[in-house]
């Protein structure tokens, strides 16, 4: 925890924001969370948005409430009451997220835009499974799916989630974005650019490498579904998603799901210590997928 | 209720904005020129926060069907009922009947229809505003079209007296170029200290990419610091670890066109931000049209916040005006 | 007969023809009537059609193809 190095700015007259770290790493995540939680419990009157991100969050303010400068007092003090990792509980969730790979509407994206893509000749599936040393696409899959991703942020567009892989650094994927934006990516696209992968809440642009598509929303509003009552979004910063390949033939079988209002996402409630993680990553996650798909 | 007989280029249901649900990714939408929105309000006596129409470029045609009290503020699209010219900035009574409309515009690039008590729509997360990219919010969710029928609520809180008017020297007015605050700041350290200066030296020109989720500007390439980037932020050095996006921030794309984020903005992505227009300038942001010109002046915290209360001294001195009370 | 002009209402790039495949709306010395569409102005990611506001003769366009103009620009001369 010494070498994060909180640095704090003024983002116009109302908003504070935060850099705990330039590059991204579950510390600096983990320790954004536990700062943000802490915030939102003290309940300090101005403060209109808590808005933790993946290496940095920012604070919206009422400056004629609160001045920007004791904000950041304030946030100082709390950053220096959090002694080390094992002071940050979480409560997260872990859930099963189903994704059709190399599908036919995300496909049908790749090849329209073949031309704003570094590499022309290949899809963004097997151009990132190259550049990330897989010999198959079918190794970079098993690799995307073997271990729970971290929802590290939400943001962009209402419910879009920034998922990073919970293994060791040296296992990470990382892909570059797109040369230049699509002007079109399909609802649901999943999706990976920098260390991220997310999911597409609504058809827009976009400028991720697109490996296929979810079947079940993460943005709607359709009250019948059981995940949209509250919300219309679905993800939460801290859940953890563990993106399962499924068939055509289960993808149009959940689809009809969703359509009919019935779906909802096979969750399991998780407690745990940000030390766990970091120690030991492959641990934590083998823990994540037992309790998935055996509790 | 009003039909609309044209709906005009984009003209939606707004009101002061979508507030708390930054951090799910929804950012505010509300009206643009909040200072002219509130204005306009005051004018014919409603709550602070009862949704008017905010037009751009280009006004609608409307038919009222009943009797009501309306106000038009913001740039200039100079109004007219049934034909004759009225005056902005002023209560006016249209009867049962009545077409609004609206002559080209003649300076700024938003106008403010506020009715007694405002435009009747769902409530969605605390407000009425319009959210074009989710659709969600104000009517239906998208601009009015054609045929479309609004309701008018019971957000009228006191009545004015028909003829009040804002005197001149509360009312902006709007030339072709224009000189916008900022705060700079966030991710400034990835401009070279040359770029940043030249960020606030250059005329920048509005493209025609310029709307309620943000203004994109031509100018001149600016230059990041070489470094090696950090893991997770992507390959280009406009990229950072994908990161929050304050309301009014600017960003610089491969270093090639800077993008204000406005009211409709993205919450968050991987791009660095090097400055953040301050909030009572968003106002005259909403302003500015394509083909026009920005100027950036950096200014400080103590700046921002005495403009603030510079607005609600003038806002509080409207309301003396429209209520009669001090 | 005086000179007459026909304005954009709206700021945004001109475009004399419908799309890039096909010709333009009018040509110079064609004869408009009021309400003939003779461009289109793209800006908010909308186009918008640019009608002669009166009838007359397009003498000449003021303003080149795809040109950004301003709002209440003229962009044509009738007579």
């Amino acid at each position: 925890m010494k070498e994060l190095k909180p640095r704090y700015d003024l983002g116009g007259d109302e908003f504070i924001f935060v850099e705990l770290a330039q590059e991204m790493s579950l510390e600096a995540n983990f320790r954004g969370i536990a700062i943000t939680q802490k915030l939102r419990e003290k309940n300090i009157e101005g403060v209109v948005d808590i808005c933790p991100s993946n290496a940095s969050y920012m604070v919206r303010i009422d400056p004629e409430v609160i001045h920007p400068h004791r904000m950041i007092e304030e946030l100082k003090a709390i950053d220096n009451s959090i002694e080390d990792l094992s002071d940050i509980q979480i409560e997260s969730r872990a859930v099963d997220v189903p994704v059709l790979f190399e599908d036919p509407w995300t496909h049908e994206a790749v090849m329209r835009f073949r031309d704003r893509h570094q590499d022309p000749e290949s899809t963004d599936l097997e151009y990132a499974a190259r550049i990330n040393g897989y010999d198959t696409k079918e190794d970079f899959i098993k690799a995307i799916t073997d271990s729970p991703f971290i929802v590290s942020m939400v943001g962009f567009v209402p419910g879009l989630p920034f998922c990073f892989q919970v293994v060791p650094r040296e296992q990470q994927i990382e892909v570059p974005k797109y040369v230049r934006p699509r002007t079109f990516t399909p609802e649901r696209t999943f999706g990976f650019g920098g260390a991220f992968s997310v999911i597409y809440p609504v058809q827009g642009a976009g400028g991720y490498q697109m490996f296929g598509i979810a079947p079940a929303p993460v943005f709607s509003q359709d009250t019948r579904l059981p995940d949209f009552k509250e919300s219309i979004v679905f993800p939460k910063q801290t859940d953890l998603f563990r993106y399962r390949a499924i068939t055509r033939e289960e993808y149009d079988s959940i689809r009809e799901e969703v359509e009919a209002g019935t779906f909802q996402y096979k969750t399991c409630d998780i407690s745990f210590k940000a030390d766990e993680v970091i120690e030991d990553p492959k641990k934590f996650s083998e823990m994540v997928m037992r309790r998935l798909y055996n509790d | 209720m009003i039909k609309v007989l044209e709906p005009g280029i984009e003209t939606t249901v707004q009101d002061k904005g979508r507030e708390g649900y930054y951090e799910i990714g929804m950012p505010p939408s509300g009206a643009m020129d909040r200072y002219s929105y509130l204005a306009g309000n005051l004018l014919v006596g409603n709550e602070e926060n009862a949704s008017s129409l905010e037009i751009t470029y280009m006004g609608p045609k409307l038919q009222f069907e009943e009797d009501a009290v309306i106000a038009i503020t913001g740039g200039e699209i100079p109004p007219k009922i049934n034909d004759e010219p009225v005056p902005m900035w002023t209560t006016l009574t249209i009867k049962k009947g009545d077409i609004l409309s609206f002559d080209f515009v003649k300076s700024g690039a938003r106008v403010y229809l506020a009715i007694a008590g405002g435009i009747d729509v769902p409530v969605l997360q605390g407000s009425r505003s319009t959210y074009t990219l989710c659709q969600i919010g104000g009517f239906e969710g998208r601009a009015l079209k054609a045929g479309d029928e609004l309701k008018i609520g019971e957000m009228q809180e006191t009545s004015v007296k028909e003829g009040t008017a804002i005197p001149d020297e509360f009312i902006p007015a709007y030339k072709k170029s224009h000189e916008i605050r900022v705060i700079i700041g966030l991710c400034s350290y990835r401009l070279t200290e040359e770029s940043k200066q030249r960020f606030l030296d250059l005329e920048w020109k509005v493209t025609p990419e310029a709307n309620r989720v943000g203004y994109r500007f031509k100018g001149e390439r600016l230059n990041f610091v070489e470094r090696e980037q950090p893991f997770g932020a992507g390959s280009n050095p406009s990229n950072v670890t994908d990161l929050g996006y304050p309301i009014g921030s600017i960003q610089v794309p491969d270093g090639i066109e800077p993008i204000a984020l406005l009211n409709d903005a993205v919450t968050g992505g991987g791009y660095a931000t090097i400055a953040t227009v301050i909030s009572t300038d968003l106002s005259h942001m909403a302003q500015i049209k394509t083909n026009e010109t920005v100027k950036f002046k950096a200014v400080d915290l103590d700046e921002a916040l005495e403009a603030r209360k510079e607005v609600r001294r003038k806002l509080d001195k409207i309301r003396e005006l429209t209520t009669g009370q001090k | 007969m005086s000179d007459k002009a026909i304005i954009s209402p709206l700021p945004g790039v001109f475009y004399r023809k419908p799309s890039p495949e096909e010709g333009n709306y009018v040509e110079e010395g064609q004869q408009v009537e009021a309400g003939d569409v003779i461009g289109l102005v793209e800006v908010m990611k909308n186009f918008h059609e640019i009608k002669a506001q009166e009838s007359g003769t397009v003498e000449s366009f003021l303003v080149e193809n795809e040109t950004v103009i301003d709002a209440g620009q003229e962009v044509a001369k009738l007579k």
